[in-house]
C-alpha cells in the first residue's frame, strides 16, 4: 500500500456514550489517529444503514458505529434495535460482497474514552494494512 | 378448478357478501392471466385458474382505488397468502373484512418459477376456504435457501463484481416495489426529496444504494412470493438479497416472514440475548 | 440486384467499428431470457437472432436515463456553477429493431420543439443506425397498426434484411453508406421482407375516440390493474419524460436530466402537495391521450411504434394495444393522423 495513504473514517456515534467518550478522550488529552470524522446522533437507533452505505459512497474507506453498552441506552432499547438490524444487514451486505470487516460495530460508554482511543488507533492501523475501499469508491465515480 | 371458482364467487358476489373479487382472468393481448376485478356475478366466467397465475394478488389489498370498490373476496395462493399475514401485523389490512380463496398449487409457472422447489404452502394456510386438493405427487421440498448458498460460493469480490453488473443495468422503473406487498408506502423514501435521501440517478452508485434499501426495507418482511424479480424488465436477480435477509431472519430469529402472525415481527421486535459476537 | 455482407463478415465489421474508437450497441443476451441493448465491449456480445426484440429500446443511446447536464459548488454565500457539454461520442447502434428507430424521427418533434435539446441533438447526430428487419412477430406487436412494418426505414441509416449467407444492405443515408462502404458485394438476389403482425388498431379513429370520451369513467376500470411503475415508459423507445433534479452534498453537486414516468403517483406533485393527477385511472388516461392523441395533434405523428414493449414489460399485462382494443375496437379503418 502507498506510503502516503490516510484511511478516511466515518464514525456515528450516539450522544449519550460513544460522542461523550470520544470528547472525554479529549479532554485527557488521549491520542489518537485524525483520521476518525465523528458526526452525533441521538442514538444508534437513528442510525440508518443508509448513513453507512452514504458514508461509502462518499469515500469512506471504513465505518464505525458505536453507542450505549446494552441496557445503558437513554431511550432505553434503541441499542437493541439497532443490534438486531446489525445482524441481519451484515448478511445482506456479505451477500452483495460488500466488505463487512470494514464496517465495525462497538458499545462504548461515556467514561470508556480509553476504549475509544484503543478501538481507533487499531481500525485505522487495520485499515492503512488493508488499503483504500478502491472496489466501492469505483462504482460511486462510475456514471453508468 | 376454475369451474368451482367461478361458483363459489358468482355465489360470494349475488349473495353480497362481498362487492368484488380480485383474481386472476386471461388477458386479450398475451393470453396469459393477468389480474381483473370482478364486480357483478355475470361476469364471473372472466376468472381463470392454471399453472400461469404467477401475479401475487395481495398487493392490491392496500391500494385505496381497490379499497373503495368495497369488500373484497382474494385468490390466493400458498405462497401469495404469506403476505397476508405480513400485512395483517404490520396493521395494513383488517383480515376479517375480506373473504380469502385459497387455490392449492402444485407450482405456477413454465419452466416452474424457482420458489416452487422449496415450497412447503402447496394448500394456503388461514383461507376462509380451499379450491382444489393437496397436489399428490409433489416430493419433498427443496431446501429453502438453496441458489443463495450456491451464490455464497463465490469469493466476496466475485459477488461485488456480480451486483455491479446487475445494477448496472437498473432502470429504476420500480416494477419491483409496485409489485410488492409488501412495499406499500404511500411515499417511497427513494421518493423524497425535500431533501433527498437517495439519488433517482440510475447511476451504478444510486443503484446499489436502491438495492439495499429495497431489499433491507423487507427484512424480515418479505415473503419470498418472488414477485419482484419475476417482473424485473432487465432480469435482475433480487431473489438473492431477499433470500439472504429470510436466510439470516431464520438462523438468528427462528423466523418465517408471514407464517404464524402470533410472533412478533422480527424488525419491530428485540431480544436481550441477540447475537453480538461481531461488536466490539 | 442488391449489395450483400456476409454473415460471417458482420462480425467483423463491428469489430472494425469498435477499432476505429466508435461507441457501439446492439442486442445482447445479458442472462438467459433477457435480451437487451447495450454498449458492446466486443463483436462476439452481439445476438441478431433467438428472440423477437429487446426488452429495452435504443432511446437510451440517444436520451440517456441519467445525464448530467450542470455542475455547482457552494463557496461562502456563492454558488459556483459549470455547465456540462453536450456529449461527442461517434457511435453506431447495430440490429436495431424498425421499430426502435422509427421512433428516432418522432423524438425529434420534441426534442428540438420549442428549445433545442442539445444533449439529445448532439448525440443523435452522431449516431448511426444500422436496422435489421424483422423475421418474426409476437402477439404485442402491432407495428402495422401504425403505418410501419418489419422493414420500416423510417429513423433508419441502413437497413440489413436477412438473406441466404448474410444480410442485404440497403444504405438509406450518408451516414449509412459511409459505414458500409466498400464492405458489401453486389449480387443477383433481393430479400423478401417477411410479413408483420396483422392490422390489429386504426389510429385514425382511436384519436376521434379520445377526443370524444375524455372523461369516460372507462379510465377507471382499465387503471385499477396497473401498479404504477415505470416498466411500460422505461422501455418504450417513444417515451421521453424526464426530470430535472440537483444530486449532491453541502459543498455542491451536479444537475441531471433523469428518465421520469407519467404512472408515477410523484410525477405530478406538487411542491404545495397538491397533485392534479391524483389516481391512477388519471395517469393511464394520460398515457394513452399523449400517445395518440396528445402528441399527433402537437407534431403530426403517432408517439408509438407499435413495438409492443409496453405490453411485454407489464408485470400485469396492461400495454398500449390491450387498452386500444378495449377502446376503441379492433375494427380495422384507415390508417394515419
Ligand atoms: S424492476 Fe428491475 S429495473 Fe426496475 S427498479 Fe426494480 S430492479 Fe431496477
Ligand atoms: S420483496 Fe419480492 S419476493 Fe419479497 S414479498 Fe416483495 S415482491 Fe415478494
Ligand atoms: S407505447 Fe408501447 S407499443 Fe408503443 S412504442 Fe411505447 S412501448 Fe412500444
Ligand atoms: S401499465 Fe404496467 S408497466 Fe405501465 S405503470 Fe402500469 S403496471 Fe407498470
Ligand atoms: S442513546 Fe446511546 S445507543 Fe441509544
Amino acid at each position: 500500500m502507498s506510503e502516503d495513504f490516510e484511511p478516511k473514517i466515518v464514525a456515528f456515534v450516539c450522544n449519550w456514550c460513544t460522542y461523550l467518550a470520544a470528547d472525554l478522550a479529549g479532554t485527557n488529552r488521549l491520542e489518537y489517529p485524525p483520521n476518525v470524522r465523528i458526526l452525533r446522533l441521538p442514538c444508534t437507533g437513528r442510525v440508518d444503514f443508509n448513513l453507512i452505505i452514504k458514508a461509502l459512497e462518499m469515500g469512506a474507506d471504513a465505518v464505525v458505529v458505536s453507542g450505549c453498552h446494552p441496557g445503558d441506552c437513554h431511550y432505553t432499547a434503541g441499542n437493541y434495535h439497532a443490534r438486531r438490524r446489525w445482524i441481519l444487514f451484515r448478511e445482506l451486505l456479505e451477500t452483495m460482497g460488500i466488505e463487512t470487516n470494514r464496517i465495525f460495530f462497538s458499545w462504548i460508554s461515556a467514561a470508556e474514552s480509553k476504549k475509544w482511543q484503543h478501538m481507533i488507533t487499531e481500525i485505522t492501523d487495520q485499515i492503512r494494512e488493508m488499503g483504500p475501499y478502491t472496489a466501492y469508491h469505483e462504482i460511486s465515480e462510475a456514471t453508468a | 378448478m376454475t369451474g368451482q371458482l367461478r361458483e363459489r364467487c358468482r355465489r360470494l358476489l349475488q349473495d353480497g357478501a362481498v362487492q368484488v373479487v380480485i383474481g386472476y382472468g386471461v388477458s386479450t393481448s398475451d393470453g396469459m392471466p393477468h389480474p381483473i376485478f370482478v364486480r357483478r356475478p355475470d361476469d364471473v366466467d372472466k376468472l381463470i385458474w392454471n399453472e400461469q397465475c404467477m401475479a401475487n394478488l395481495t398487493t392490491y389489498l392496500t391500494r385505496d382505488a381497490v379499497k373503495a370498490l368495497g369488500k373484497p373476496a382474494i385468490v390466493v395462493k400458498g405462497c401469495d397468502a404469506r403476505a397476508l399475514v405480513v400485512l395483517e401485523q404490520e396493521c395494513q389490512i383488517d383480515r376479517s373484512a375480506m373473504h380469502v380463496i385459497g387455490m392449492a398449487c402444485a407450482g405456477v409457472g413454465s419452466p416452474r418459477a424457482p420458489k416452487c422447489a422449496s415450497c412447503d404452502v402447496h394448500v394456503p394456510a388461514a383461507a376462509d376456504e380451499v379450491i382444489g386438493e393437496a397436489p399428490a405427487q409433489t416430493g419433498p421440498a427443496d431446501p429453502p435457501y438453496a441458489e443463495l448458498e450456491e451464490f455464497l460460493q463465490k469469493s466476496p469480490a466475485e459477488r461485488f463484481a456480480y451486483w455491479r453488473e446487475e445494477a448496472a443495468r437498473c432502470i429504476r422503473c420500480y416494477a419491483c416495489r409496485e409489485v410488492c406487498p409488501t412495499c406499500y408506502c404511500p411515499r417511497c423514501i427513494v421518493d423524497k426529496n425535500r431533501p433527498a435521501c437517495l439519488d433517482t440517478s440510475a447511476t451504478v452508485k444510486a443503484n446499489f444504494a436502491w438495492h439495499v434499501t429495497r431489499a433491507f426495507h423487507q427484512a424480515g418482511r418479505c415473503t419470498g412470493c418472488g414477485e419482484c424479480t419475476r417482473v424485473c424488465p432487465v432480469g435482475i436477480n433480487m431473489r438473492l438479497l431477499n433470500q439472504s435477509l429470510a436466510r439470516a431472519a431464520d438462523e438468528h430469529f427462528g423466523y418465517r416472514a408471514g407464517t404464524n402472525r402470533e410472533t412478533p415481527p422480527i424488525i419491530g421486535a428485540y431480544g436481550l440475548e441477540d447475537k453480538e459476537s461481531f461488536i466490539r | 440486384m442488391s449489395e450483400l455482407i456476409a454473415q460471417e463478415a458482420l462480425p467483423g465489421l463491428v469489430a472494425k467499428w469498435l477499432a476505429q474508437g466508435k461507441r457501439v450497441a446492439g442486442p445482447s443476451v445479458v442472462k438467459p431470457g433477457y435480451c437487451l441493448y447495450v454498449e458492446l465491449k466486443s463483436s462476439a456480445q452481439l445476438a441478431l437472432e433467438g428472440f423477437i426484440r429487446p426488452r429495452n429500446s435504443i432511446k437510451e443511446f440517444v436520451f440517456p436515463h441519467h445525464e448530467a447536464i450542470c455542475r455547482y459548488h457552494f463557496s461562502g454565500h456563492t454558488v459556483e456553477t459549470e455547465d456540462c457539454d453536450p456529449p461527442q461520442v461517434d457511435q453506431v447502434i447495430v440490429g436495431a429493431r424498425p421499430c426502435d428507430a422509427a421512433a428516432l424521427p418522432i423524438l425529434d418533434h420534441l426534442f428540438t420543439w420549442d428549445y433545442e435539446d442539445k444533449f439529445y441533438t448532439e448525440r443523435r447526430k452522431a449516431t448511426t443506425v444500422v436496422t435489421l428487419a424483422c423475421q418474426a412477430h409476437d402477439d404485442a406487436c402491432f407495428c402495422t397498426s401504425l403505418d410501419l412494418g418489419p422493414a420500416a426505414e423510417q429513423g433508419s441509416d441502413v437497413l440489413l434484411l436477412a438473406v441466404p449467407g448474410g444480410y442485404e444492405v440497403r444504405c438509406l443515408t450518408d451516414k449509412g453508406r459511409a459505414l458500409f462502404a466498400g464492405e458489401t458485394r453486389t449480387v443477383e438476389q433481393t430479400a423478401v421482407v417477411p410479413p408483420g403482425p396483422p392490422v390489429m388498431v386504426a389510429p385514425g379513429t382511436i384519436m376521434a375516440f379520445l377526443q370524444a370520451r375524455y372523461d369516460d369513467p372507462m379510465w377507471a376500470d382499465l387503471a385499477l390493474r396497473c401498479l404504477g411503475c415505470g416498466a411500460c415508459a422505461y422501455t418504450c423507445p417513444t417515451c421521453h419524460c424526464f426530470d430535472i433534479v440537483d444530486e449532491g452534498t453541502a459543498a455542491g453537486g451536479c444537475r441531471v436530466k433523469n428518465w421520469d414516468c407519467c404512472q408515477f403517483a410523484m410525477f405530478t406533485q406538487h411542491a404545495s402537495g397538491h397533485n392534479p393527477r391524483s389516481g391512477q385511472s388519471q395517469r393511464q388516461r394520460q398515457r394513452i391521450q399523449h400517445k395518440f392523441r396528445i402528441y399527433p395533434e402537437k407534431f403530426g405523428v403517432m408517439l408509438c411504434t407499435g413495438c409492443g414493449n409496453c405490453a411485454r414489460n407489464c408485470p400485469v399485462g396492461l400495454g398500449v394495444l390491450s387498452t386500444l382494443k378495449e377502446t376503441a375496437g379492433s375494427a380495422p379503418v384507415e390508417v394515419g393522423v
